[in-house]
């Protein structure tokens, strides 16, 4: 027998794309988010840019395209201060007497006369010695220049640059994900059960909306003590919530009235099926387009709790970190690693948020 | 009319209770202690706990609490814990300057994103809006932080246009000679996201069947534009700028703390930094009271403006 | 015809030098606040019954308010003061229409002020336990809850209006220099703080060359020169600074105060500072760090600047940066010669020359010792004892058994966890430092972190013995090395020693060191106190900054004190 099959209907999600697939600026800049995605997943496993923090440069050496820097002071490997003068209450003294004679250091300057004797003296000699057979390398040449010249310390900015986007954009991507899965289920909760828990919920809301951004994002940080990049994360999570609160709750108040969500309650589907099984496929898309807003504010934010002191703990660099180096080195007639910061990161957002509008557009029936 | 401003009002009250106990709790747990940082460099526990006693932080919580409460009924929050200047009178003289960045910002960048928003909007779909819209994300993604930096070093210091930083005594002279440089620097960041947002309006209601019966009946695009679309968007554009205004707080702060002028958003983070809890309560409090009395202006503006709006 | 001349000569601008604070004060009441923006401002309006000679270096006394150096009695324990006569307030409300002139009763009740428990004074441990009776009437008030400075304290008297005799408990030869202080030992008068309960930050009322005119709180200051000061001619000998002979040439013999008016701006961005001062927007300034190798070419300006016009004075600080060591810590801290190996170690792992370099753009010097150039007690020839020295630290290391564990950072003898941490604040220096510690102790394999708070926070803790590690810096209060090395006195441990160091050798020296006059074998002591500091390494000492102070063309007289805190009293705007 033959059946002839009912013409679907194209799901959401298909519709979608192939609106999205039309779309080339769209696809463009989908593609350059890709390329990003995947530099940072280079660098996150340490293939490239694994190296970021040698001191490769001299100090504030200047790009190639630009030439040598005429005073730039190449090699200037800090010579060890070892002539100094010994001690006489040190405890130490005996040891380090011998730790110096086996490197081989001459003898340290006559000591004042205080009659106090240093109990590690022989020790340090000793020591002394054994570095004088070992030889010591000599310093590691730096070069003059860089494929896009070097900060304050002598590290590549190029390699800078790209351990900075991913430590920027995992923040970005993570703390937006955070913020709109609380968000979401903030909001699922407060619009699927109504009532007693809306109230509750939305005066949560109040408050938070309530309080000036920024001097939450102040308290939330001393709270939590600044204890690097995760600090950062639950800091953006815990006060970009409520965008996504809203727009969820006004959907699940939409959805929970219609028909298929009494159908699931015939079924008898519980709550927690009828709010995440049922409902949510149909507002997810509100809460990935606002997990693509959400990240691009959130890279941006970054930036300004760098300037703010509560950016990425010493050792870690991001663009934030990159940018608060280089206010004070434009005056300095040092200008690369400002522009190298700002170019990939103004890639970046641009092509972040123009995919993330034509995400929405594609997305939303109504232009239909 | 009444019955909805009354219930409104009615509604702020919890909300702010909200408020006022988060902040209490963060700041009062958690936000340094500033007995210490008054009592000098080299000081004994008894001028700490003699500093405690004064500044009234050694009693129970919930005694703080209470009299945080009247202070707030008040208005009195007493004077700054570092510089002993009142509370009040920080705020009321800070208010000044920020304003002044902030209001004529607000109004032009309102002003050029409309214009070019209604400009735009009938080009949609075209290369010249493509253009625009690419142009507008692109002035986003750089960080305020840079265009800082490099205004400040080319516009002020390079070309002399405009002075480095600083403040005058005049309302003439700050207008004229110090806010431009920050203003500019504002524009230049908020005016792509508005301009944005606003051509989103306007689309909305382009789109509309109203438009199409206009222009049948012969309305010129320009009457179309600039009298029939500007009207009805002007109503979320409206609620937009009025809520947004207290939010803009963190743009104006970061331009405040750049070019020293001496406005709210740099003495409340001077604040936080100095642990000064009592200017921090206060300016946390009123922004928090002001966002929501500015909220509910918003809502009676688009209900006048527009009858069809059913206020709940 | 002659007379057409001189109205037009009397109506010149007033001649007004534009300065800058990098951080706003805390008011105009010096015994309310050691804020050193604070400190300028109440220097100008308030005097002292000593101060400092302008020029000379070291620095050296001299009488202030006072007619002459104090009369000292029974072997340092008696001070007598003879305050001049027709000195006079700012004339004020308060005064109900009388001119009100100074006596010896205003400073005692300035003195007072400081011990009042209600004011909280962070300028309490400079007069407490040392005036006889002020502490007893200071309990009292403490627990009365008013101070009653009617009632008579013994070592405060006035022997008659002008005449001021204090004693003191025990000997204490820096008494004058606390006298001296610039910001807060200052001469109020009773009725203008009374008159102004709570206000008196704003409204400060004193004897000195300038008063307030207008007071913008973190944006503007201006001061005027006050019409009542008693006047004082520029008088002092040239030094051996570079610039002084032409100082001496500029300023000799001139009626001071020359400035008519001072604006102060309050600007934190460091950009804007130097941008303005680039633009001729400000007189006197500072370089900051990031300017001065755009303008300096090693110690000197370079051309282009030294052609404009700008002097340069470059002055080092009176103070040194060091980092600290808590040495009650289960970690670093400990007297064994296992953690004085480990603390040793840290120490030459820091690479101070590197941090001068880099981060402060060469505008510091390596610090020697505990005791800064300009300070009694400082020795040009002392050389810190403790070197910058991977390989040795490394080889310490390994000699007390901090053996490298799989991971490669080194472990406790006994096998414990070793991690090191260095709390700082946020600005931007301190990011950069601890970068530097960071390499420093990578290349010695011990795991560090760098835990960022507020100041407030990090000194309640260090005060508190709670801290491991902490990057400090001081600033003499006084030019003499005990200033400095009170801070490693066991007894001012929770008060100040926020190491919490407790040696006994080492207070011993300073007990001997306090029982004898200024001089050489004073100085001695506090040398062998700073071997004795090397040895158990409760600090590491760093650098001493160098300030590269720059001026217009205009602007004469200039000088940087070590102590005094403005020098605008002592300088003068040419017409331009």
């Amino acid at each position: 027998m033959i059946v002839s099959t009912l013409p679907q209907s194209p799901g959401l999600w298909l519709l979608a794309w192939r609106r999205l697939r039309a779309d080339r600026l769209a696809m463009f800049s989908l593609a350059v988010v890709a390329a990003f995605l995947m530099l940072i997943s280079l660098s996150a496993t340490g293939l490239i840019a694994a190296d970021w923090d040698r001191e490769v440069g001299v100090n504030y050496a200047p790009p190639s395209f630009a030439g040598p820097d005429a005073q730039s002071t190449a090699n200037d490997a800090a010579k060890d201060d070892t002539a100094v003068p010994e001690n006489p209450l040190d405890p130490l003294n005996d040891v380090l007497r011998e730790l110096r004679a086996q490197r081989g250091d001459a003898a340290a300057s006559a000591p004042e006369d205080y009659g106090i004797v240093d109990p590690i003296g022989p020790e340090i000699n000793q020591l002394r010695a054994q570095l004088a057979k070992e030889g010591r390398g000599t310093a590691a040449v730096r070069a003059t220049t860089l494929p896009f010249g070097a900060d304050k310390w002598g590290h590549d900015i190029v390699k800078k640059t790209i351990k900075g986007s991913e430590t920027s954009i995992v923040v970005g991507l993570v703390a937006a994900f955070l913020a709109t899965l609380i968000g979401t289920l903030l909001g699922a909760f407060a619009g699927y059960f109504g009532r007693v828990v809306d109230d509750i919920l939305n005066w949560v809301y109040s408050v938070f909306t309530a309080v000036p951004n920024l001097l939450l994002i102040m308290a939330v940080a001393a709270v939590l003590q600044h204890k690097g990049v995760a600090t950062i994360v639950l800091i953006l999570a815990l006060t970009g919530w409520t965008g996504t609160f809203r727009l969820v709750r006004a959907e699940y108040i939409k959805h929970k009235s219609r028909e298929y969500v009494m159908a699931a309650d015939a079924i008898g589907a519980s709550h927690w099926r009828r709010m995440f099984v049922h409902i949510f496929p149909n507002v997810s898309h509100v809460a990935l387009v606002q997990m693509s807003i959400l990240s691009v504010g959130f890279i941006k934010y970054e930036v300004i709790l760098s300037f703010l002191g509560f950016g990425v703990p010493v050792g870690v660099v991001s663009w934030g970190s990159m940018l608060n180096e280089a206010r004070n080195e434009l005056i300095l007639g040092r200008w690369w690693q400002l522009t190298a910061a700002s170019i990939a990161m103004a890639v970046l957002v641009t092509a972040f948020s123009l995919f993330t509008d034509a995400l929405r557009d594609a997305l939303d029936p109504k232009l239909k | 009319m009444g019955a909805y401003i009354v219930r409104r009002l009615w509604q702020m009250v919890p909300t702010m209770a909200g408020v006022i106990v988060m902040v209490f709790i963060l700041f009062n747990w958690v936000g340094g202690d500033p007995a210490t940082i008054l009592a000098g460099k080299m000081s004994s526990a008894e001028q700490i706990a003699n500093i405690r006693h004064q500044l009234g932080i050694d009693q129970p919580y919930y005694v703080q609490l209470w009299i945080f409460l009247k202070q707030i009924v008040s208005f009195d929050f007493g004077a700054s814990w570092s510089t002993g200047e009142s509370v009040a009178h920080i705020l009321t003289t800070r208010i000044g300057p920020s304003l002044m960045v902030m209001l004529p910002m607000t109004i032009l960048e309102t002003l050029i994103a409309i214009a070019l928003a209604l400009g735009i909007a009938f080009l949609r779909g075209s290369l010249a809006d493509r253009a625009v819209m690419v142009a507008c994300t692109a002035g986003m993604s750089i960080s305020i932080l840079v265009y800082m930096i490099v205004f400040q070093y080319w516009f002020a210091f390079k070309w002399g246009w405009f002075p480095v930083q600083g403040w005058g005594d005049s309302v003439g002279e700050n207008l004229f000679r110090y806010a431009p440089l920050p203003i500019l620097i504002g524009l230049a960041v908020s005016v792509a996201p508005t301009l944005r947002l606003f051509r989103t309006f306007v689309l909305d209601e382009v789109g509309q069947d109203y438009v199409r019966t206009a222009r049948a009946k012969g309305v010129s695009e320009r009457r179309l534009v600039w009298v029939h679309v500007l009207r009805n968007a002007a109503i979320p554009i409206i609620t937009y700028v009025m809520a947004n205004l207290p939010g803009l707080l963190i743009g104006v702060f970061l331009l405040e703390n750049f070019f020293s002028v001496p406005g709210i958003g740099r003495e409340v983070i001077q604040a936080v930094d100095r642990s000064d809890f009592p200017v921090v309560k206060a300016a946390t409090v009123y922004v928090a009271a002001l966002t929501m009395i500015f909220n509910l202006l918003a809502d009676l503006l688009y209900k006048a403006a527009d009858p069809r709006v059913q206020l709940q | 015809m002659l007379g057409l001349f001189l109205p037009l000569a009397a109506s010149a601008e007033p001649k007004t030098l534009r300065v800058l604070f990098e951080a706003p004060d805390s008011g105009i009441d010096g015994a309310l606040t050691v804020n050193w923006y604070s400190g300028k401002l109440t220097e100008m309006i308030f005097e002292r019954l000593l101060t400092y000679d302008y020029m000379a270096r070291p620095a050296k006394l001299v009488p202030g308010t006072a007619e002459a150096m104090p009369e000292v009695k029974d072997g340092g324990k008696t001070y007598i003061f003879h305050v001049r006569k027709g000195i006079y307030f700012t004339p004020d409300p308060a005064f109900k229409g009388k001119r009100r002139e100074l006596t010896a009763a205003d400073y005692i009740y300035s003195f007072e002020r400081i011990l009042d428990p209600q004011n909280r004074s962070p300028l309490l441990n400079f007069l407490a336990g040392k005036i006889v009776g002020l502490d007893a009437l200071a309990a009292k008030a403490a627990k009365s809850g008013h101070f009653d400075y009617d009632a008579p304290v013994a070592g405060l008297k006035a022997l008659d209006r002008y005449t001021l005799r204090i004693e003191l408990n025990t000997p204490d030869y820096n008494f004058p220099y606390v006298m001296a202080m610039p910001s807060g030992m200052g001469a109020v008068a009773r009725e203008a703080i009374e008159a102004y309960p709570g206000q008196t930050p704003s409204h400060p009322v004193g004897t000195g060359p300038y008063m307030l005119a207008q007071y913008v709180p973190s944006s503007k200051i201006v001061l005027v020169k006050n019409p009542d000061f008693r006047g004082l001619s520029w008088d002092f000998s040239a030094a051996d600074g570079p610039n002084d002979a032409q100082i001496v040439k500029d300023m000799q013999g001139k009626r001071l105060p020359q400035i008519d008016r001072i604006e102060v701006s309050i600007i934190q961005e460091e950009q804007s500072r130097w941008l303005a001062f680039a633009d001729k927007q400000l007189d006197l300034d500072f370089l900051p760090q990031l300017a001065a190798p755009k303008v300096m070419d090693g110690e000197r300006l370079k051309p282009e600047y030294a052609r404009a016009g700008i002097h340069l004075d470059r002055a080092i600080d009176a103070g040194i940066t060091y980092t600290l060591f808590n040495m009650t810590d289960p970690v670093v801290g400990g007297y064994g010669k296992e953690k004085i190996a480990l603390r040793r170690a840290i120490a030459m792992s820091y690479d101070t020359k590197q941090e001068i370099a880099l981060i402060r753009n060469n505008q510091a010097v390596p610090s020697q010792m505990a005791i800064p150039p300009g300070v009694a007690g400082y020795d040009p020839a002392y050389r810190t004892s403790i070197p910058y020295d991977i390989d040795l630290a490394n080889r310490l290391l390994d000699h007390f058994g901090y053996k490298r564990g799989a991971d490669g950072w080194r472990t406790m003898p006994d096998g414990k966890p070793l991690a090191v941490s260095i709390s700082r604040e946020s600005a931007a220096v301190y990011t950069e430092m601890a970068e530097l510690w960071q390499r420093g102790l990578d290349k010695i394999g011990i795991h560090s972190e760098h835990p960022v708070s507020n100041f407030q926070d990090n000194q309640a803790a260090a005060l508190e013995c709670k801290l491991m590690m902490w990057g400090a810096a001081w600033n003499a209060d006084y030019p003499d090395g005990e200033n400095f090395l009170q801070q490693l006195y066991g007894p001012n441990s929770l008060q100040g020693n926020m190491s919490c160091y407790r040696s006994p050798a080492f207070d011993a020296l300073y007990k001997e060191a306090m029982a004898l006059p200024p001089g050489p074998e004073r100085y001695a002591l506090y040398a062998k106190m700073n071997r004795q500091m090397e040895a158990d390494t409760p600090w590491f000492v760093q650098t001493v900054r160098v300030r590269n102070w720059v001026s217009q063309p205009w602007v004469q007289g200039f000088k940087k004190h070590p102590i005094l805190n403005a020098e605008w009293l002592y300088m003068d705007v040419v017409p331009h």
